[in-house]
């Protein structure tokens, strides 16, 4: 065990820290990612990092990557969150997809996919559920009909984010119409510009349209745009679940610089604090620690080798209700400010609270993880 | 950066899990119970393992290892519910004789002839004085001291004496090293409690099903399984900072004896929940190790203590907070 970064890893963090401080200053304060001007702002940010050749550190350099390790990862992410950089917009591409192309993808579509992604040039987002398929995913009922060298894709996905702004989508469907749950799924990839394709936008609980539906009308699709074998994307997709549920999508740093401004809050507003309001502050700070101390030791487990499984549920509800504890402190210290919004900018905090409560739900909600833990970490009966 | 055990490590810790799994089963602690006092066959097989003499140097006669090895054994001891003197005069009083330069007791302590009992005014409460060939007091070893008379405590398979007329003194490098002690012990007892509740959700049979097949179990169980998740590696942590002696490691010590001790008391009370009206009585082994873990919990600076440390450098302090500092080992200056 060895608990401090080597002068090459702190070499990298003044590299990290150096371009940051040059470039993400004018990213500050953009409009959210959830409406069409912020996302546009975002995708802009994604080509800055591209042009530094920061858009995906730990990918080989031939698809656009430095080759890194995940410590490297880690330290990268620290920094843009210090540094106070956009959040990601293509998150869904380049955190969940990306892994499973590199994975399951053959060469061609290795080349084809990553390099674009890494370099913000095409915008993802998911494909996942349906109206009558969300936690109980295996339920999925949209077709993909196999006619010659194309699918033929009919049916509906929904609560799929930024659709309405994303360029293509991943997901699963139904190869094999007369398959039932787990078997017959595949893995496909499409432009959301295909004929036959249309995206309603659905307006969230802050107002802006961050998700919307997608409907498929006879889309034909390349079968080259299929990930793995036919009927096995259910496989495929719970490896993309992993990478969401695990150490990608939700890096420790977004807490720490969350638990950060939150002690900060709190001692701006100390005196009209609530009695019990410090002890979740330190409590908040102790999560988000915890949180990234078991971060590095995920990433040197999986450096030797090792992989991530059921523990994966256990981070995604770990994080998701720490973010949530951390901004409903917040809010409670702002009290009768917290429900307003500024004239010009926004009001952090609250944005931060509302979006914090997708997050027990997105990624497959707290209460099936809760199963997962049990079920397979315990050994509790199904 | 690498931040997981070697395989050594592990496989000591493997070695020690496998041998208290069989020497030290539910039922001696009920013999423990009955016959009140110590055992010597256990001390014996501690010492055969060369448990004792863990941290004491090799040319002590020890076997040199660090706190990293001692806080994986210390979660051992928790989980088989160790009752012997191991945790205080291996894992705290040892390290406490080398750092303080107190080499005549290294040698007694490694072969297991010797053991320190520890009194510290944090605790109204010195463990096993008894038996204790001397006792740190006020940074001293004393090998003379008042007759003990022993106390009552809830765990019975503690044995407690009046500090009296000792005077313990607030040596903080004692205190870190059984806090950390305590914290292992702690997350130790409470991965045990959490397999004897699923293990009693699986066979205990309701509405003609397992309960553990219902998510209300589940849930609850799964809780449990959150909080030991994120207890380790603030524990781990602790145990490499204050084996090095960095400037943060009390701070870290009060975070991992905090979640500790949370995980711990939440094992305890969903345990209990899960085993119904079974949890509630003398006959189920599981009140054993929730009466330890509530010991523990006060034991060594109790909660609020720990989490005033807490308060001390994260909202009162200077301690640099957010992404790039988690790995700081020395607060800067005021």
């Amino acid at each position: 065990m060895h608990l401090a970064f080597t002068p090459e890893q702190q070499a990298f963090r003044t590299e990290v820290r150096a371009w940051m401080e040059a470039h993400a200053p004018k990213f500050r304060d953009l409009k959210t990612l959830e409406c069409k001007e912020g996302f546009d702002a975002h995708v802009a940010w994604e080509r800055e990092l591209a042009s530094g050749n920061w858009g995906m550190v730990t990918w080989p350099e031939e698809y656009g990557g430095r080759g890194l390790d995940l410590i490297r990862w880690l330290i990268f992410e620290e920094e843009c969150y210090r540094a106070g950089a956009p959040l990601r917009a293509n998150q869904n591409g380049i955190f969940l997809l990306g892994p499973t192309v590199m994975e399951y993808g053959t060469p061609e579509q290795r080349a084809r996919f990553l390099t674009p992604m890494a370099k913000g040039e095409i915008m993802w987002c998911q494909a996942w559920s349906e109206p009558g398929a969300g936690s109980d995913m295996a339920a999925i009922r949209t077709k993909a009909i196999r006619d010659g060298d194309h699918y033929l894709i009919t049916g509906q996905k929904t609560w799929s984010s930024r659709a309405a702004f994303a360029d293509w989508c991943f997901g699963l469907f139904r190869t094999d119409p007369e398959s039932k749950r787990h078997k017959g799924l595949s893995f496909i990839l499409l432009p959301l510009n295909t004929p036959g394709v249309s995206v309603r936008p659905i307006r969230q609980l802050h107002g802006d349209t961050g998700f919307a539906e997608i409907f498929f009308d006879d889309v034909r699709v390349p079968v080259e745009n299929r990930i793995a074998a036919e009927g096995e994307g259910w496989n495929v997709a719970m490896a993309t679940a992993g990478f969401e549920r695990g150490l990608m999508l939700r890096s420790p740093a977004r807490f720490q610089a969350a638990a950060k401004r939150l002690v900060e809050l709190y001692r701006a507003n100390a005196d009209r604090a609530a009695p019990g309001l410090r002890e979740t502050v330190l409590k908040c700070w102790m999560d988000a620690e915890a949180y990234a101390l078991n971060t590095y030791m995920v990433a040197a487990s999986i450096q030797a080798g090792g992989k991530i499984g059921a523990e994966a549920s256990l981070n995604k509800i770990f994080w998701s209700e720490l973010d949530r504890s951390l901004h409903r402190a917040a809010m409670s210290l702002l009290g009768s400010h917290a429900e307003l919004r500024p004239q010009t900018g926004a009001n952090e905090w609250l944005d931060g609270y509302i979006f914090s409560l997708s997050g027990p739900i997105y990624a497959g909600s707290n209460e099936i993880q809760r199963n997962i833990v049990a079920e397979r970490m315990l050994g509790l009966p199904r | 950066m690498e931040f997981r055990f070697s395989e050594d490590q592990l496989r000591l810790r493997d070695h020690v899990r496998d041998y208290l799994a069989k020497a030290h089963p539910p039922e001696r602690l009920r013999a423990l119970d009955a016959a009140g006092g110590r055992d010597n066959a256990i001390w014996s097989g501690l010492v055969e393992l060369g448990l004792p003499g863990l941290l004491v140097p090799e040319s002590n006669g020890g076997l040199g290892l660090t706190l990293l090895e001692a806080t994986l054994i210390g979660v051992e001891l928790g989980r088989a519910n160790v009752s012997e003197p191991l945790a205080d005069t291996a894992f705290v009083a040892a390290p406490w004789c080398v750092r303080k330069g107190e080499k005549s007791y290294l040698e007694g302590l490694a072969s297991g002839d010797v053991t320190l009992a520890l009194t510290h005014d944090i605790n109204p409460w010195v463990a096993d004085l008894d038996t204790a060939k001397g006792v740190i007091a006020h940074e001293e070893i004393l090998l003379t001291r008042p007759a003990p008379k022993q106390l009552n405590s809830v765990d019975p398979l503690r044995r407690l004496f009046a500090s009296g007329e000792l005077d313990g003194g607030d040596d903080p490098i004692l205190l870190d090293l059984a806090a950390l002690t305590s914290a292992a012990q702690l997350v130790g007892a409470a991965e045990r409690m959490l397999e004897m509740a699923a293990d009693y959700a699986k066979t205990r049979e309701q509405f003609g099903q397992p309960i553990g097949a219902f998510q209300a179990i589940k849930h609850h169980l799964a809780n449990v399984a959150l909080a030991i998740e994120f207890a380790r590696p603030p524990l781990w942590r602790a145990a490499y900072t204050l084996d090095r002696g960095q400037g943060l490691a009390p701070l870290h010590v009060s975070v991992a004896k905090v979640a500790a001790g949370d995980a711990a008391l939440l094992a305890a009370e969903t345990a209990i929940q899960v085993h119904g009206a079974m949890g509630y009585t003398y006959e189920v082994d599981l009140h054993y190790w929730m009466k330890r873990a509530w010991a523990l919990i006060g034991a060594w600076g109790d909660r609020t203590f720990h989490l005033k440390r807490v308060d001390d450098a994260v909202i009162g302090g200077t301690l640099p907070l957010g992404p790039d500092a988690t790995f700081i080992s020395e607060a800067p200056h005021a």
